[in-house]
């Protein structure tokens, strides 16, 4: 019932499919924003969503250790639950704590191999099976298109939905698409890109690149406040 | 002779578990000339290091009680107190840190900040103790004083800047280049006691030039004169040492130092930051509470001629009794003066006052505010503030976090029994964590404490100092029951069985809390239960809290609200509406869904990476969650919380598991429901021990 609730009153679900997904099974997707406008935020707030749908979310992270990753959840959590005011949040965490695995790597550690590598630990133990992925902090350099292209392949292979941030810079003007100039040679490996643009007090979420290209997406925006996604009405 | 008040510092020295901070203070302890040879931990000579005082010690290598100790560099009165490292024992490293001015954070230049520095760094944010950091054992293989660096300010948030660079790392290390004197220094003889500066080697000059910008950067933020200094380029080392100390503290920048206290390098510099960069007693403001006003705070000052003030941090069975350790704070003690313990009230005068030097001493005649000394033959419990007859001032308390797991503990023949006693009455006294009670049916003798390791240290330390044998049962874990629906209740107690009878009715509800909490509310309005029967009420509901309906286990997290209920002018007294309570939380508490709780523990291993699968598995098969699990090279940190009930032997499951490379830290995380199938078991156990019992 509660995670229903929580389920439902996401607004994020409103830029979602028929299965309220937004990305579909082995796609990949892209959250852009500059430095401290709140892709993190946006992120766990995909991966608690998808949490709440009882579905295994692995959070990697190439920047923060595990507990700063863990806290970002336990806040985001926090201040969705008190937003609806539900009851029993504690209990409620408690049972989605078992469907998410943070695996954090030095940005140097990291490769695709490595992570294949890691989660095979996991799988074959039966420990943890991810249904979802998020990268966070993943560097979109020249070097960016060979593991992305695996990312892809592996998102596919195995049925996943993965999202990156992507950190875009004051100094680099976007495309006429509004798609940055370091995924100008691999966006059309994304199903989905969506934009934190921050004007004046308020961050809108754009929808550079939908999954339906003719929908109609409503504005959503994020509440710099308890950094939570809400309607703009 | 005491010294000036600026002139004494009182530090601790914290670290994770063999990150050498007893071998750290062995070499100090050699270069002040407070000892003539130096004695390896695990030394071949078999004498072990000085600080570790307890056969028990030596022989694991580990230091379990804190000794204190003192010695002097360059006119300077440095107060040590060694402080233990596994998390089992932090209660010994807060009461160190609560009387301590300033410490030296430990790390290992190969493992970096690990688990247990986490917690340490934790413990000295809560007490607000400024620190230096030693960046230790760049003389092993895979040594990389600059990624720990790093990692003090990612994982631990602090700012840190590096004071030195190393002149050569691992097998090659030969001494460190001081950033603030721009001068390269090394350690000759025998024991790296003759320093020896000389200019630094043209191959590091560019390196070293470019790290002191960048401390002259840090530490120009907290000093204005440093900041114009730097802008003309004429920054002193006086200069920049007077804005570091400020930085320092106030918590605001971190002093990295290196080196390897094994191989003697890099020792005696640290050893002048303690003197130069950490605080002095007057530099930390402390607080008491003043008893008599409602416990309000009194800032005490470390003026001699005002009443005393000294806190027990830490007691020891010696050969003349009890050796009590304190911290003056205020004013001074000295030998016959009569004292007053704040907790009991009790007048206690002072025979005999020594300055300790782990287990050696020195018989003084006063210990003045700001210093560190032992009592004796004064009885009291460690954590009691002594003041004089004029104030009754308390030292603020400090946290204890309730024990986990307990033991029962049986003696094998009659002069164990005796011994048993006296241990259990002096550990329980010496460490507010440990605790022990006789249980009422089964007799038996229960020791708890906060994990395995802390109980195993206890029962040995019984049989080494005390010549108590003792067997030991099964370790059983602390578990809990609570309700998880609201439930109603409306009971009446009637009795007529001759004589006068009883008579009470409550009525109300009772309701899932947060937290551990017991909360009763009162809503009876018109005097249905008259005022004078409430607190009969509320005692008959607390009585029943001990042990639950369910499973027996502590009730905890209940709210009961009593809203309605019934009197009878001549048989209602306060047994009969006790009775009734109990008969309306029996009532309630059958329809409000109980379910038993158990100890969650956080237990973080840290593994070679090829073995991060096997790590996983051990912990999955251990009813584990796995939080995550983080990368660093060639080893991995791996996060997780499982049940307490699941944790014990894991250390030997681990050590074959990876080939003895890993190991683990576990602390007390949450309290959380256990699983359905797990509690029937339970329910069956009980069950069965009840029939034995019968």
């Amino acid at each position: 019932m509660l995670k229903k609730d929580l389920i439902l009153r996401n607004p994020l679900r409103l830029l979602g499919q028929e299965d309220q997904y937004i990305l579909p099974e082995g796609g990949i997707g892209a959250v852009l924003a500059r430095a401290g406008v709140g892709k993190t935020a946006l992120m766990v707030q995909l991966a608690l969503d998808t949490l709440l749908r009882e579905k295994n979310v692995l959070h990697v992270s190439l920047d923060d250790p595990v507990d700063k990753v863990s806290l970002w959840h336990k806040e985001v959590f926090h201040n969705m639950a008190e937003q609806y005011n539900l009851p029993q949040i504690n209990q409620l965490w408690d049972s989605i704590l078992p469907k998410r695995f943070i695996m954090t790597f030095k940005v140097d550690g990291f490769s695709v191999p490595k992570l294949e590598e890691r989660l095979r630990d996991l799988t074959e133990q039966n420990i943890f099976t991810p249904q979802m992925i998020i990268v966070d902090g993943f560097p979109f350099d020249d070097t960016a298109l060979e593991p992305l292209q695996q990312l892809r392949e592996f998102s596919n292979r195995h049925g996943l939905r993965i999202w990156f941030s992507v950190r875009t810079h004051r100094h680099e003007a976007p495309g006429p698409d509004g798609i940055p100039p370091q995924l100008s040679n691999m966006d059309n490996l994304f199903n989905v890109i969506l934009q934190l643009q921050p004007e004046g007090k308020k961050v809108h979420v754009k929808v550079l690149r939908g999954v339906d290209a003719e929908k109609d997406y409503p504005e959503l925006m994020l509440d710099p406040a308890t950094m939570l996604i809400s309607r703009n009405d | 002779m005491e010294k000036d008040l600026s002139q004494v510092r009182n530090i601790g020295i914290s670290a994770h578990i063999d990150s050498g901070k007893t071998t750290l203070t062995e070499r100090i302890l050699y270069y002040t000339d407070r000892i003539h040879t130096i004695h390896d931990v695990k030394g071949k000579d078999g004498v072990g290091a000085t600080m570790d005082s307890m056969e028990l010690e030596r022989e694991r290598g580990i230091t379990i009680a804190s000794a204190a100790t003192y010695c002097e560099w360059r006119d300077h009165q440095v107060n040590i107190i060694d402080t233990p490292g596994h998390v089992d024992f932090t209660i010994e490293v807060e009461r160190s840190l609560r009387v301590l001015d300033g410490a030296i954070l430990v790390l290992c230049s190969v493992g970096g900040v690990q688990s247990q520095s986490i917690t340490v760094d934790m413990q000295m944010k809560r007490y607000k103790v400024p620190c230096i950091a030693f960046i230790n054992k760049c003389d092993r293989s895979g040594a990389n004083p600059f990624r720990v660096i790093q990692q003090l300010k990612d994982k631990l948030g602090h700012n840190a800047v590096a004071m030195q660079m190393p002149i050569g790392l691992e097998a090659d290390l030969e001494g460190v280049v001081d950033l603030v004197t721009m001068q390269a220094v090394y350690f000759d003889g025998e024991n790296g006691e003759v320093m020896r500066t000389e200019e630094i080697p043209d191959a590091l000059r560019d390196e070293a030039e470019s790290l002191r910008e960048k401390l002259i950067d840090a530490a120009s933020m907290y000093s204005d004169d440093l900041m114009e200094a730097a802008l003309e380029g004429e920054v002193t080392p006086e200069l920049l040492t007077e804005a570091l100390r400020i930085g320092t503290l106030e918590r605001n920048i971190t002093p990295v130092f290196m080196g390897s206290a094994y191989k003697n390098k890099g020792v005696q510099p640290l050893l002048d930051a303690v003197t130069n960069l950490l605080p002095c007693p007057a530099d930390v403001e402390n607080q008491a509470l003043d008893m008599n006003a409602d416990e309000a705070p009194v800032i005490l000052s470390s003026d001699a001629g005002k009443s005393p003030v000294a806190l027990a941090f830490k007691l020891e069975d010696g050969q003349y009794g009890q050796l009590t350790y304190i911290r003056v704070y205020q004013g001074s003690i000295s030998k016959a003066d009569t004292i007053v313990n704040a907790r009991t009230g009790k007048k206690v005068k002072v025979g005999r006052l020594a300055r300790m030097h782990a287990d050696q001493m020195e018989d003084i005649d006063s210990i003045s505010a700001g210093y560190i000394g032992a009592l004796f033959g004064i009885d009291c419990a460690s954590g009691d503030t002594f003041t004089d007859r004029n104030s009754r001032l308390s030292m603020t308390s400090m946290y204890v976090p309730e024990p986990v797991i307990s033991l029962a503990i049986a003696p094998r023949d009659n002069k164990s029994q005796n011994n048993m006693s006296k241990a259990l009455n002096r550990f329980t006294k010496e460490d507010p964590t440990f605790r022990t009670y006789v249980n009422q049916e089964t007799g038996d003798t229960i020791i708890s404490g906060m994990g395995e390791l802390h109980l195993e240290v206890y029962i040995e330390r019984m049989r080494r100092e005390y010549g108590a044998d003792v067997e030991t049962g099964m370790p059983r874990v602390a578990y809990r029951e609570t309700i998880t629906q609201k439930a109603e209740f409306n009971y009446t107690h009637k009795k007529q069985t001759g004589g006068a009878g009883q008579f009470g009715r409550v009525a109300g509800y009772m309701e899932p809390a947060e937290g551990d909490e017991f909360e009763f509310v009162n809503k009876v309005t018109g005097g249905s239960i008259p005022t004078q029967f409430i607190a009969a009420c509320e005692k008959g509901f607390k009585g029943c809290l001990a042990k639950g309906p369910k499973m027996e286990f502590p009730v905890t997290g209940i709210r009961i609200v009593i809203d309605d209920g019934a009197s009878h002018a001549v048989d209602s007294s306060e047994m009969a509406f006790q009775a009734a309570a109990r008969g309306a939380f029996l009532e309630g508490y059958a329809r409000a869904k109980a379910v038993i709780h158990e100890p969650i523990m956080k237990v973080v291993v840290e593994s070679p990476t090829e073995f991060q699968g096997a790590v996983m598995g051990s912990l999955n098969q251990r009813r584990g969650i796995i939080l995550g699990s983080q990368d660093e090279v060639t080893m991995c940190v791996i996060e997780s919380q499982v049940p307490l009930s699941e944790m014990f032997g894991y250390s030997t499951v681990l050590r074959s598991a990876t080939q003895g490379k890993a190991q683990f830290t576990m602390e007390f995380n949450a309290y959380r429901q256990v699983p359905q199938s797990i509690a029937e078991d339970l329910l069956k156990k009980a069950q069965e021990g009840k029939k034995n019992v019968a």
